[in-house]
Formats: structure tokens, sequence, C-alpha cells
């Protein structure tokens, strides 16, 4: 039996590192020339979910942007997960983050959703502080990642597989 | 245009005191301000090298660029260059371009050429061999191929040259772009089908976003060289069939039919849908291909044009046969008209149906012309062509029509023949009785004669009978025994007058003459005069009385001369008619 696909969608400001998450976690098959013509790239990824079982993760990383279009909003149809992803040192990529949430909530209204802080090895530049994502984790998870070393990238999308259904 | 700041003043010195030396400041001024001076002059004189230089420069750059390959630092010479030669290019291409399409036209229209060249001689190349294999059994096959389907013989030809193969088949959740079934053609490498179903579907929502927002299309095909991509789109779920080659039109019809059998089993949207097992049968590649080709509409596209041919034919022969038959009845009703036409022999008519028609036949001088038989036939447009011989007929109408002609005769004549006897019939003048009697036995065709002619006097003749008869009328006396009382012979000389006054009425018509009839009294010497008048007036008046009384009226009496005899008598007169 094959295993069931769901879709997921990146979405965050400009140079967050959404792309480098992306690459992080899944071999790339398209160029990312795609971000700046079509406005998305699509990968995907088999992830295994322990007594779930396997399912394939259809990540599209939509172009990083701070509010969604008409486009945008075709390209999130369908989404099962969504994965905002924040730049650390820059604490108004968090605003964009939540605010492209609530944007989105009127297209996939139960679309699992979790919160990507980018740029760990940049800790000492960060301008996001304990007490913001302490106040964010109570209303959706947060993981501290960077693409750049590795560190939390896998758990952020193994969290999200993990409350999808099997 | 801003007027340049004006120059700072120089510091001025104070008014030279009288008390202090000539030269004072300046030598103070050399001493404060010497070292300083002598920068700035050397400033000036770096500043001015500088801009020499810099004047020099446009001369002096076609040479330094000339001779910087030769040079060492030609890489960075060209790295430097590269990108404000690409900027500069760039703005060019922007503000400019019939300049750069001017200067490239000698460039690119060889290569256009060499193009087109490649791909005519590349299409004479298949042409060639599609050319080669129609007379080779395989040709034959595909011809009858083409024959059987109803298609041109080359689109079979480029059918079977640019077969078609399918290298993947998705079939794509519409709105989330995910993958609900797959299938590759089995020598193809493993790829990552969910991607490449999210980038189609991306691309579809970019494609309608773009250019399909007032049309509400979407992506339907998109080809790179030999491959190509179809797209058929559905309520809940899209179709996407990546091929190569030429596809067979019915594809598409396929696919869509594939599709709307395939959305009676979809699940909801956003679920993974039912065990694709059930429901995906056919949509292999090689299964899809199969149904392509056997929904070749074989059976009416082989016949319907036969049928369409046959009909065309039948109708046409219908109507070719209608309009022999219309004008071989024509000619038939000409033909028993022209049999019983007196006077022509039809010997035979050749024609062509409604172009042509040709009489041959003999005729009578004295038969009656053909032109309103002919017009009674309603040819059309045909003018019939006549071919006459000339006979003598024997037909009755027309001797007797001969007979008219040669003899000629006068009114009051009657000629008809019948059975070859020809009579004539009526009153003429003797002279052309006479003349009729000698020459109606030569005329063609008259067997016997049959004269039952009266002869007629003719005018000259009648007259001269008239004044015969005149003069025997005046012989004619009616004699008196006394005054008015006739003798006892008067009767018989009265019929006599009676007879010649109406055969003198009957020649008056003929001669054209007008009579004057007078009865004449007459008596002897004896008695008076006055006497012998009365008895003169009497007896005239006797003798018309008596006329009268036979059918002659309209006789004048007149008084006689006296002294002759005791008669009365009937004088004609003739005079011109009026």
């Amino acid at each position: 039996m094959t295993a069931p696909s769901h879709k997921l969608c990146l979405l965050g400001d400009f140079g967050v590192g959404k792309t480098s998450l992306v690459a992080r976690f899944v071999r790339s098959t398209f160029s990312e020339r795609y971000l700046t013509t079509v406005g998305v790239k699509v990968d995907s990824k088999l992830v295994e979910r322990g007594q779930l079982g396997p399912a394939k993760l259809v990540i599209w990383d939509i172009a990083g942007r701070d509010a969604l279009d008409a486009l945008g909003m075709n390209y999130l149809r369908g989404a099962s997960a969504l994965l905002l992803v924040a730049d650390g040192t820059r604490e108004s990529s968090l605003a964009s983050a939540l605010d492209l949430l609530m944007q989105s909530r009127s297209i996939v209204p139960r679309a699992v959703a979790a919160m990507a802080v980018n740029k760990l090895d940049l800790v000492d530049e960060w301008e996001v502080g304990p007490a913001v994502l302490m106040e964010i984790r109570r209303s959706l998870p947060v993981f501290e990642t960077s693409a750049l070393s590795g560190d939390g990238v896998e758990a952020a999308f193994a969290d999200l597989a993990a409350r999808l259904p099997a | 245009m801003t007027r340049p700041a004006p120059a700072a003043p120089r510091p001025s010195l104070p008014p030279e005191d009288p008390a202090t030396p000539p030269g004072a400041f300046e030598r103070l001024r050399e001493l404060l301000l010497g070292s300083e001076a002598r920068e700035l002059a050397n400033a000036r004189a770096r500043i001015a090298a500088l801009e020499e230089a810099q004047r020099a420069l446009p001369e002096r750059l076609p040479a330094a660029l000339a001779a910087a390959p030769d040079a060492d630092h030609a890489g960075r010479l060209a790295a430097a260059l590269a990108a404000p030669v690409s900027a500069a290019l760039g703005t060019a291409v922007r503000t400019q371009p019939k300049l750069l399409v001017d200067g490239l036209f000698p460039v690119i229209g060889p290569l256009i050429r060499k193009s087109i060249a490649e791909a005519l001689r590349s299409f004479v190349a298949d042409l060639n061999s599609a050319i080669e294999s129609s007379l080779t059994p395989r040709g034959l096959r595909w011809r009858i191929e083409a024959w059987r389907a109803g298609v041109p013989y080359a689109q079979v030809v480029l059918r079977h040259r640019l077969a078609c193969s399918i290298d993947h088949v998705f079939l794509i959740e519409r709105e989330s772009g995910r993958v609900l079934w797959h299938a590759a053609a089995p020598e193809l490498a493993a790829l990552d089908g969910d991607a490449i179903a999210g980038m189609l579907t991306a691309l579809g929502e970019f494609v309608q976003d773009s250019v399909g927002k007032t049309s509400g299309g979407g992506l339907e095909s998109a080809s790179v060289g030999e491959h190509l991509v179809w797209v058929v789109a559905g309520p809940a779920a899209n179709l996407a069939c990546f091929m190569r080659g030429a596809p067979p039109p019915q594809l598409r019809e396929r696919l869509q039919q594939r599709l709307e059998e395939i959305h009676l089993h979809l699940g909801e949207p956003g679920g993974n849908g039912p065990d694709a097992s059930s429901w995906a049968a056919g949509l292999e590649p090689g299964g899809l291909l199969s149904a392509a080709d056997a929904a070749l509409p074989a059976g009416r596209a082989r016949l319907w044009p036969w049928l369409v041919l046959i009909l065309v034919a039948c109708a046409a022969l219908g109507l070719w046969v209608v309009r022999d038959v219309r004008w071989n009845a024509r000619v038939a009703e000409l033909q028993a008209a022209l049999a019983t036409h007196p006077g022509f022999l039809p010997l035979g008519i050749e024609t062509k149906s409604w172009r042509a028609l040709t009489i041959r036949g003999m005729i009578d001088r004295d038969a009656p012309p053909l032109e309103a038989v002919l017009a009674r036939a309603d040819l059309g447009k045909v003018t019939p062509k006549l071919e006459f011989g000339r006979y003598v007929s024997g037909d009755d109408a027309i001797v007797a029509a001969r007979a008219r002609r040669l003899l000629a005769p006068p009114a009051g004549v009657g000629i008809a023949v019948a059975d070859g006897v020809l009579s004539v019939t009526g009153s003429a003048p003797a002279g052309w009785v006479a003349a009729a009697r000698e020459r109606a036995p030569l005329i063609a065709g008259v067997a016997d004669v049959d004269f039952r002619l009266a002869e007629r006097l003719d005018r000259a003749a009648a007259l001269q009978a008239l004044q015969r008869l005149a003069a025997r009328a005046a012989e004619l006396q009616v004699p008196f025994a006394e005054e008015a009382e006739p003798a006892a012979d008067a009767a018989a000389v009265l019929a006599a007058i009676v007879a010649v006054a109406r055969e003198a009425a009957a020649l008056a018509e003929t001669a054209g003459v007008t009579l004057v009839l007078q009865s004449v009294g007459s008596n002897d010497e004896s008695g008076g005069e006055a006497i012998n008048a009365q008895v003169r007036a009497l007896r005239a008046r006797w003798l018309a009385d008596a006329l009268a009384a036979e059918g002659i009226p309209g006789v004048e009496p007149v008084a006689g001369d006296p002294g002759s005899r005791r008669s009365a008598w009937l004088r004609i007169r003739i005079e011109p008619a009026p």
C-alpha cells in the first residue's frame, strides 16, 4: 500500500530561509528559478512516522512575501500542513509569518501549522526574545532551526507529519 | 542654470602703517604661509596634469583597449568590462531595439535561412522515404489503412513515423496538486511524481492567473521539442499525460472519457480516495494508446464517403435517366408528328440528348412548313438541323395544293382531290376552263379529272351579249289590236321580252354595267296626234306593268315615235356602272 501524501506549504517573509530549510530537508528536483518565475517550487519527501506509518510530504515552497496575493492563495489550496518560517534576527519577519498564518486560514482552516524560527546559528544576533517565543508557543509549535547546521529542521517537519492523518 | 558662487574674498591685510618698512607684510606672509602656498601650487600642477590626461583619454583609450588582449591583465580587463558592457547592451536593447535589429539583421538572416534549409532537407528526406515506402508492402498496407480510416495517406505515414509513446500518466487532485495515481512507461527511470505533479499544478495556476482569468481557461497542453504534456481538467482531478511524438487526436477524447469515469469513483477532495486499482484500469500508457487507436471511427469513416458517393452517383444517374426519358419522349412525339405531316417523308432522326437533333427526310415543295411542328416539340435550347431532299408527294392534300398552284383557279372555282381524282367545281371564264381542261390531267398525282364547271363570260363578251340582247329586245314588238288592248299573239312576244330582260340582267354584273329598261309605246299613222300620244303612253304603261307582273320591276314607260305600228317594246340602254 502506498503512503498517503499530504501537501505542506512553507510561508514566510523574503529571506527568512524557507528554501534553505527545504534544501536541507529534501533533495530538490527543480531549480530555485521557479521561485522567481512561477512563485513556487515543489518537492516531496517520504517521512516515517512510527506507528502512523510513512507519509509523503509534498512541500510547496512559496516565494517569500509578507502578504498573500491571489496566486499565492491558489497555491495554498488543498494544503494539509503549514510551516511558517521566520528569521530570528529580524523580529518583523515573525510578525509577517503570523500575518500569513491568519491570511491562510481563510483558505485552509483545518491545516496543521508550526513555526520555524530560523538562523539559529546566528542566535547571538537574534532580535526575537524567549518571552515572545514562549507566547507564540501557546498557540502553535515553535521550532528553532538552522538551515546551515540542520538543527531543528527534521524535528519541525516531523512534528507536522506526525499530526497529519494516516 | 546656476550662477557660480562668488570667490571667497582673500583675507585683506591691514593698510600699511607708514612707519612699517616696505615689504614687511609680504615677508611675514612668506614666513607664515610659504609652505602652504607651495603645496597649493603643487596641487594645482597635479590637477592640471590629471585634467590633461583626462582630455587625452579618448585618444589613448582605443589604443589601450586594442593592446589589452596582449597584456597580462587582459582577463581582468574583460572581467571589469563585462558588467558595464552587459548593462549598456541591456539599455541599448530597451531604448534602441531597432538599431540592434538593423545591426543583427545580416547575422540573423543567414541563420534563419540555414535553419529553414535544414528543416526542408529533413522534410524532403522524410518525403522521399514516404514516397519510396509507398511502393513497398508496408506502404501499400498504410495506404489500405488510410483508405479504411478515411484519412489522408500522409497522416497515416506521419502517425507511423512519429509513433506516439506515453511516458507518464498522472491523476492529480485539482485543489492540492497531490498525485492520486501515477503510471509510467516500464522502461523509464523513477522520478518524483509528487513534485512533478505539484509543479504542473502550480504552472496551471500560474497560467490561469496570468492569462486565463478572462477566458476561464487554464493550461491544457505544453510542448518542448518532441515532448508534449496534455492536461485534461476535471472538477475534482486533472489527468496529465506526458508524451513523445504525435499523439492521435482520439487520445484526448479518451482521456476526457476516462476522467469522467474516474470522477464517479473519486472521494472527497483532501482525502486520499479509494484504492486506485479499482478505477485506474486502462489509464496505463499502453492501455490509453490502444484505446485511442480502437476509438478510430473505422466503420462509419470507411463507409460514409462511399455512401455519399453512391448516393450522389445514383442521384446523378437518376437525373440523367429522367432527362433522357423526357428527351426521348419528345423526340418520339416529334417523329409521330412528322410521319403524319402531309408532303413530308421522314427518313430518320439523329439526336444527342438535349444537345442536338438532326432531321433527315424528303419534302414536297407544296407541303406546309415544318416550323409549327418543331415549335410544338418543345426541345429546349436545341435548334433542330433539317436535312431535306425533294420529292413529289401523291398525298391528296398535296396534289390539291399542287393543282391550285398550277391551275391558279379564279374565284368561284373549287378544287379538291380524293383518291387521285381532281374535282373542279364552280364557274369560270370559258378561256380558263378550256386551259384547265388541258393542264389538269398532266398534274403529278392526278389520276383522273372531274370537271363540273359552268363557263362564265368575261366582261367584254358579256357586254357584247348585252348589246345583242338590247337589239333583240328592240325587235320584239308586242302587237296591239286597239288602243291599249294587246293583240292575240301579244303573250308570246311578252314571254320573249321577259327572257331577254332576265338574261340581260344576268350579264350586266359580269359586264360591269348598269341597265336602264324603258317600255316604249308606238302607234300607226291614223288618228290625231294627241290621241296617238295618249295611246302610246297607254301601251308603254301596259308593257311596264306586264313586265313588273313577270318579276322585272323598275321599267320606265316612255312614249315612242309616232307613225310606225301599233306596238310596245322594251328598250335596254347600257350605261357604265356608277
